[in-house]
């Protein structure tokens, strides 16, 4: 059964908990159950594997697989999104404490109701299909927390939806790792809402690993107050269709936020990066990385939006995007766009396309190496950057060789 | 700090275009239909073919919806409250300059395009396009002595309509874009040049376009074809008098460059931009096209956009033959109530081919300035190279700049290489300028120019001062 059948005709309140929130997605959805292909952000996406993705049957339980070794950290706490009972852990210097339905409905209610539909597709559809069970909220309080790492996961045959919501309190700094797997044909929903409240500083990973014919729709939404610095590090591969949405607004300026991913496409997969950071107010930062790798018959796509309205003077934004295009099938749509009123601002974009270096390769191959481990010694620098700036992660060596092979 | 009035007071220069010239035109009624369609094509005594080509485009204009993705939002323009055709009244044909209407001789005499034998720019043959007429072409027999052709549109339908059959609408098809189609249902007049083969066009050719009528419409088509071996540098300079109305301009120019041929099409655009509160002013719709048909062929597009209310256009090359060159530089300046999304498309197609963009916007008041460029790689496109260096300045706290590159690659044995910044006139520098004793609105028009020193480079000699010198009084008041 199609994905959307649960919404359209009506059948999504017998498997899900029903909350005024959940009723205004799902009505918007049944108004307009697609995205509209004339939007520039749904543009490039291929209609066929949209179809793909939505073409299963729906479950509330999903398969959580076991932690890959190179995720191991002995130190973390694990969270698995839907699968975890009562989480409530106090210490001297921090706390986490679940929220309570209507605590989240408070806070995503403007985010949901603000932006078009077309915008928030993907966050309309989580949230009219996930579950109470499936929600998971949390509020993060203090020091020197040890670092979390959150799991989810997707069941073969089936499309699970996730939904988390992170409130970062005052003064807090975090350290959180998300890893999604998904499992053999099957479809994964996960909108991601994070809340940083003055003077937090969130070091967040998102690892998204998928399987043979997994589809993704991954929304990240960040909410960002005065002094905070939020720093993102996210890898993306093996999805047939995957599409990672990143929704960064610094409400009043005078913050940070650093974003480094990165995406890789095989085979015909399609994965595609859309980030959009908004500033509204003064003395805002950016720094922003986005690095692709297509091979085969792929397609990657990076939209990276900066937003610079007239209130955020002493905007200081920096986005670049870079691209490795490995095969003559394969293909890249790369757009990195500025919209700017402010006038003293620092503002600038680039994106490149290439293969690998031809000169660094000469160079290695003239001290012995093979052309394949060249090749491959070039591949891993272009990982490392990103690989480094994601946190939690204590294996980095291991995941990188899982990588590359 | 910058005195904000002083800086504004830069650019509001009044538009020293905007006289009306008083002349009796032959107008036909306003609205759009089959019948206007074969009106126009009978007043021009055109042959079927091209009256086929024009119905064919209104038809599938009429199918086709106006576009909405360019970030400008502007009225709906009422396509039936437009009269199609609109000439100045003459007697006949003219054969010679002393037959035209002294007014309109005075008219471009005024513009700065003199036009009488002993007024002539020195070694630049002008082609002077009056609403929907050619109104005389210069220097056509000394151009003919080099087997250059360079006469009217519809002249040349006449005399060479083996060749008009032959490109017209091989570059920008009717069907192209919803402007194209309407262009080559009721387009006019414009220019066509064709420069033989092993011949470098002697001189620098050059067309005016001048609207004259408020309610008139002007669709002008050009098309230059450079055969093999050959060269030409082509300028192209427009204004309009001020009305209250919308004024709507939807061309389309069609350039062919075949073996080791270079065009280099330059355009200086001073339509009338509408007063300070955005009542008036041109909207121009244009559709800019070159072919690098040929094998190590060039065409090169520079422009200074600095008028109109609205303007549209994406001069664009499709870079087939083997390392074939394509450019464009571009100086886009918005003021006032000002809208502009204009940049480029460079599909390389060919192997081996390269282009480069360099595009620098201006926006000052309450304008809207945006660069929305296409380098596309195609997948036989091995061993191309695009780069491309988008800057923005931005003058006052109002006005926005946005920048909408889109970049598409297929080949992987090609490289593409993106950057765009964006800045403001700082402070430092102007005290700087200032403290050495050069008076604020000079340093601020040098700032200006050395900002766009890279576009104004690659504009021809008489361009590129007369260039400088608009963007100076345009920006004047606006800096603040």
């Amino acid at each position: 059964m199609h994905i959307l059948d649960y919404i359209t005709k009506e059948k999504v309140n017998l498997l899900t908990r029903s909350s005024k929130i959940q009723d205004f997605c799902t009505s918007k959805l049944r108004a307009h159950p697609l995205p509209k292909k004339q939007n520039e952000t749904w543009r490039l996406a291929n209609k066929k594997k949209l179809s793909a993705l939505l073409a299963y049957e729906f479950d509330i339980k999903s398969s959580d697989p076991d932690i890959p070794p190179y995720l191991s950290n002995k130190k973390a706490i694990n969270i698995w999104i839907g699968n975890t009972n009562q989480l409530n852990l106090k210490e001297k210097n921090w706390e986490i404490k679940e929220l309570k339905s209507q605590e989240i409905d408070d806070l995503i209610e403007e985010k949901l109701k603000s932006s078009n539909t077309e915008e928030n597709w993907s966050n309309l559809l989580n949230l009219s299909l996930s579950s109470e069970k499936n929600i998971l909220g949390i509020k993060i309080s203090g020091d020197n927390l040890p670092p979390l790492q959150i799991f989810c996961s997707s069941k073969s045959n089936y499309f699970n939806s996730k939904t988390l919501i992170l409130f970062i309190d005052k003064n807090t700094k975090a350290n959180i790792l998300q890893v999604n797997s998904g499992a053999k044909n099957s479809s994964l929903s996960l909108s991601t809402y994070i809340f940083l409240e003055e003077k937090s500083k969130v070091n967040h990973g998102v690892i998204s690993s998928g399987n043979d014919k997994s589809n993704i729709l991954n929304s990240l939404n960040i909410k960002q107050n005065a002094n905070t610095d939020y720093n993102l590090g996210s890898i993306q591969f093996q999805y047939d269709f995957a599409r990672f949405e990143i929704d960064v607004n610094q409400i009043e300026g005078n913050a940070k936020t650093k974003i480094k991913g990165m995406q890789v496409s095989n085979n015909d997969e399609q994965n595609g990066t859309f980030s959009k950071v908004e500033f509204n107010g003064p003395n805002g930062y950016l720094d922003q990385l986005n690095k692709s790798l297509a091979n085969d018959k792929s397609h990657s796509i990076f939209d990276g939006s900066i937003i610079v309205p007239k209130t955020a003077q002493k905007t200081d934004a920096s986005q670049l995007s870079r691209n490795l295009l490995l095969s003559n099938t394969a293909k890249i749509d790369t757009k990195p766009q500025l919209e700017i009123i402010a006038d003293d601002v620092k503002c600038k974009h680039g994106a490149t396309i290439s293969e690998l270096n031809k000169d660094e390769l000469f160079y290695m191959r003239s001290r012995g190496l093979t052309f394949a481990e060249a090749s491959k010694l070039q591949l891993k620098s272009y990982y490392q950057e990103i690989i480094d700036s994601i946190p939690v992660l204590e294996q980095r060596i291991e995941f990188l060789d899982h990588l590359l092979n | 700090m910058i005195n904000e009035n002083l800086v504004n007071n830069v650019v509001a220069e009044p538009y020293k275009y905007g006289f009306v010239t008083d002349i009796e035109t032959e107008k036909i009624s306003k609205g759009l239909d089959e019948g206007v369609i074969r009106l126009i094509s009978q007043k021009k005594e055109e042959p079927k073919y091209l009256l086929d080509f024009r119905l064919n485009a209104f038809k599938k204009w009429q199918k086709m919806q106006e576009p909405d993705w360019a970030n400008l939002g502007y009225k709906k323009i009422d396509y039936q409250d437009i009269i199609y055709y609109s000439a100045p009244k003459q007697k006949e044909k003219v054969s010679s300059l002393d037959e035209v209407d002294p007014k309109l001789l005075e008219t471009f005499d005024k513009l700065g395009i003199p036009l009488t034998e002993q007024k002539r720019l020195t070694n630049v043959a002008v082609d002077a396009v009056f609403d929907s007429v050619s109104i005389a072409t210069t220097y056509k027999e000394q151009l003919a002595e080099h087997g250059v052709i360079f006469c009217s549109i519809s002249e040349a339908v006449k005399e060479h309509p083996e060749l008009i059959e032959k490109y017209l609408g091989s570059v920008v098809p009717a069907s192209d874009n919803y402007f194209a189609a309407l262009n080559s249902a009721v387009f006019s007049d414009g220019s066509f040049v064709y420069i033989p083969k092993d011949v470098k066009c002697p001189m620098d050719l050059s067309s005016y376009f001048r609207i004259n009528s408020g309610d008139s419409g002007q669709f002008e088509r050009t098309l230059i074809i450079a055969e093999e071996s050959s060269s030409v540098s082509y300028l192209e300079g427009c204004t309009a008098p001020m009305f209250d109305t919308n004024t709507l301009h939807a061309a389309v120019v069609e350039l062919i460059a075949l073996d080791n041929a270079s065009i280099k099409y330059s355009t200086v655009q001073n339509w009338y931009a509408g007063n300070e509160n955005g009542v008036g002013g041109i909207f121009n719709f244009v559709t800019k096209r070159g072919k690098c048909l040929g094998k190590k062929s060039k065409i090169s597009w520079s422009q200074v956009e600095t008028g109109s209310a609205i303007t549209w256009k994406y001069p664009s090359c499709l870079l087939i033959g083997e390392e074939s060159v394509g450019e464009f530089y571009s100086v886009a300046l918005t003021n006032n109530l000002q809208k502009a999304d204009t940049g480029t498309k460079m599909i390389h197609i060919g192997a081996k081919t390269k282009s480069t963009i360099v595009s620098k916007g201006i926006s000052a008041g309450q304008s809207n300035n945006s660069y929305r460029g296409l380098v596309k790689m195609g997948s036989k496109a091995n061993g191309s190279r695009n780069y491309s260096q988008c800057d923005s300045m931005l003058i006052g706290d109002q006005a926005s700049a946005n920048t909408f590159p889109y970049i598409n690659s297929q080949q992987p044995n090609s490289e593409v290489e993106h950057e765009a910044s964006t800045c403001r006139i700082s402070e430092d520098q102007l005290f700087y300028l200032q403290s050495r004793g050069i008076e604020f609105e000079e340093a601020v028009s040098m700032m200006v120019s050395g900002f766009c020193r890279d576009v104004f480079n690659q504009l021809p000699m008489e361009f590129a001062a007369e260039a400088d010198k608009l963007l100076a009084l345009k920006l004047e008041g606006s800096v603040g």
